[in-house]
Order: C-alpha cells, then structure tokens, then sequence
C-alpha cells in the first residue's frame, strides 16, 4: 500500500491546497498528518478544516500543542533573541486567530499513531511521532547519531519512524547485525508543506510504499519518495507582509530557509 | 550564573569535584544554559576507564547534541540513574543533583592541567 504522509503545515493554506491537488493525482491508499498544523502565517483555522473535512488522522505538533492551551510558548526552542522576538509575534498572533472549535481540535489531537503491519509471519511496526517519540519537540535532524536514532527507535518498538518538525527532509536507513541476519530500520523525516527550511522553498510530502514482501529484513522494505510541489509562494508570503507577522518569515517562504 | 569555588573545569565545560581519590564530574551551568532542555544523557557503563580528553558520554537536547569529554583520566564507579527518568536535572542542578558520573582518578597531577573557578568564568564571559 502507499502511504502519503505530510507535516508542518503552518497554517500555509496555498501550499496545502497544492499538497492535496497533488495527492489527488498521486491516489494513496492513506493519509496521514504529522502536525504542526498552525503559526508563522494567516490561515490557522482554514488548514484545521481543511484537514478535519477529510478525516485524515493527524497528530499534535508542538505548535498545535501550544495553540490548544492557549498558551504563549510553542516549543519551538529559539536560539536567537531576534528569533525568539519574531517567535511571539507569531503566537500571539496565532492566538488571536484561532477559534474555539478549532483549538479545541487542536487540543484534542493525538501525540503518536502506530501502525502495525504483519505481512510475512513478523511485525513491521510503522510509528509516526511529531518531533520524536519521547519529545514532540525534539528536533530529529539528518546528522543525528545513528547510536542515537537507534536507540530511540528501539526504545519505541519501531521498525519505521517518521515524523517532522525540522522542515528538512530525508531518510535514513540504519541496520543491526543480528545473529542470523540483519534488522533495518527506516528513519524518515517528512519535511513540511507550508515552510520549507532546506533551500528549496517547494512544499514537501512523502509518500512511503509498503510492499507484500516488506520484512525488517530487507533494506529495501519500503520505497520512500519525495514529492515537492509548487505552490502560489508570493500569495503566502504576501499573506505575510500585509499582516502583523514579521516580513522575514515571507522572505523564509521565498527562499525555503 | 553559579561558578563554584571548590570546583575544577575543563574547556570542554566539564566540572569535576575531587574528594580523596574520586571525581564527581557534570556539566556546567554555562553549558546546560547553551544546550537547552536536555532529553537524554547518553553515559557509559560502571567499570570502564577512560583517558583525560576522551569522550565518555554524550547529552542529547532538543535542539542539539553534545559529546562529553572527560576532565582528568579514571575508572567510573557510579553513574547518576536518576538521569535516565529525568534528564532535565542536568538543566535544573547542573552543579548537584544533575551529576553525571563518579571516578577514581588514575593520575592526580593532571587535577593541575584544569581551570579553576575565576579561570573558567573568564571563558565564558
């Protein structure tokens, strides 16, 4: 079966427009939303019911997480202080937006799915987190320690994870020795729709095909494949400059960082 | 930001507190300060034996990860259990409770290759 997974959104509505015009064309079997929904642009609620409509099971983003408790933190762990002054203009005004049915939505959403497959008289166990499983802030990028990534999988029980949050895709494949054979583990980050960081400033979603023969076992158990779309940028980021929001974040959208 | 006096550091932002033969070693308040909340420290096995400048551990945060260096050469006789259900005392008592290993140390002159209190602070500063 394919699987379509996507993530940060951020409340991006031309680019999740696109994202499902694309999905259309592409027919996945499952859908799939890793969070992070909301922030950074004008259109909160619209992606919320954008996504709602279509009953796709999503989880809670750390942005979401902050917006449903109505809270000024989005633990989005800012280093900068000029960062970290754009990051509560953005809250604060994603706060405002939000409505009551919509966060409460936001609230309610849940923090993993698992997905358990059992194709070949053995579990392939497909995890979908946010940030990480221990952290839906936890920032998971593709120079991450494989000792650590491993462990991290291991402690969850998961064969595939994926999930999002640092808005840079990739996909990593770490295998253990075993006794008898070798254990392949599938780490895969999803990228994000509506707010690129990765230079490329199309939007990003994955679309991971799991086959009859898909075993731990084999490196090649499922196909991970990128898709980037174009999407009316200038109409998000013009969305942008014509709200309180800083400008940079229009420039971010331009230029995909 | 606390420097304590009776404390020696590496460059590394290492401390150690020596009593007798053995080393308690953590992270400075500096360097906790700069990881950000700590998800997980990575520490190795009572029984190993490490030498000055090696790495003995890692401390993974949410936005980074950092590998531990060690202070002086020793043996590691505990490590601090609490760490695995709450990482996050390394943030909140990097000093204290938020203690990473304990030695006995190999080779007590290489104490003299460390920075002293007002040393490190200048570093940092």
């Amino acid at each position: 079966m394919r699987i379509a997974l996507f993530s940060d959104i951020h409340a991006n509505l031309p680019a999740l427009e696109a994202c499902f015009n694309s999905m259309e064309e592409q027919k996945p079997d499952a859908i799939y939303c890793l969070g992070d929904l909301v922030g950074y642009n004008i259109w909160p609620n619209e992606v919320i019911n954008e996504i709602r409509k279509r009953g796709i099971p999503t989880i809670a983003g750390n942005y979401d997480q902050g917006i449903g408790l109505m809270s000024d933190e989005c633990g989005c762990a800012y280093k900068t202080e000029p960062e970290k002054d754009m990051g509560k203009i953005s809250i604060s005004f994603t706060n405002s937006l939000v409505k009551p049915d919509e966060r409460k939505y936001l609230r309610t959403l849940p923090a993993h799915i698992k997905v358990e497959f059992q194709l070949n008289n053995d579990k392939l166990n497909l995890l979908l987190v946010h940030g990480s499983p221990r952290k839906i802030n936890e920032y998971l990028f593709e120079d991450r320690d494989e000792k650590s990534l491993l462990r991290i999988m291991e402690q969850a029980d998961a064969d595939i994870i994926c999930f999002g949050h640092t808005h840079k895709p990739y996909h990593r494949i770490l295998p253990t020795e075993q006794i008898e054979n070798t254990h392949y583990r599938h780490a895969i980050n999803t990228g994000s729709v509506g707010k690129p960081k990765d230079n490329n400033p199309k939007g990003c979603y994955v679309m991971l095909t799991i086959n009859q023969d898909s075993s731990i076992t084999n490196k090649d158990a499922v196909q991970v494949e990128f898709i980037r779309f174009d999407y009316d940028i200038e109409k998000a980021a013009k969305a942008v400059e014509d709200s309180p929001l800083p400008n940079e974040y229009a420039d971010m959208l331009r230029k995909g960082y | 930001m606390q420097f304590p006096s009776d404390y020696k550091y590496s460059k590394e932002h290492i401390w150690i507190k020596i009593e007798g033969q053995t080393g308690t070693i953590g992270i400075t308040e500096f360097a906790q300060s700069e990881l950000g909340e700590i998800v997980y420290v990575d520490l190795p096995s009572v029984g190993k034996q490490f030498k000055k400048d090696e790495i003995f551990g890692s401390v993974e945060a949410v936005k980074t990860t950092s590998d531990l260096f060690m202070p002086v050469s020793g043996e590691v006789i505990e490590t601090n259990v609490a760490l695995k259900d709450d990482a996050t005392l390394v943030n909140s008592a990097s000093f204290t409770d938020g203690w990473m290993i304990k030695i006995i140390l190999s080779d007590s002159k290489e104490i003299d290759t460390l920075l002293n209190a007002g040393s490190y602070e200048k570093i940092v500063s």
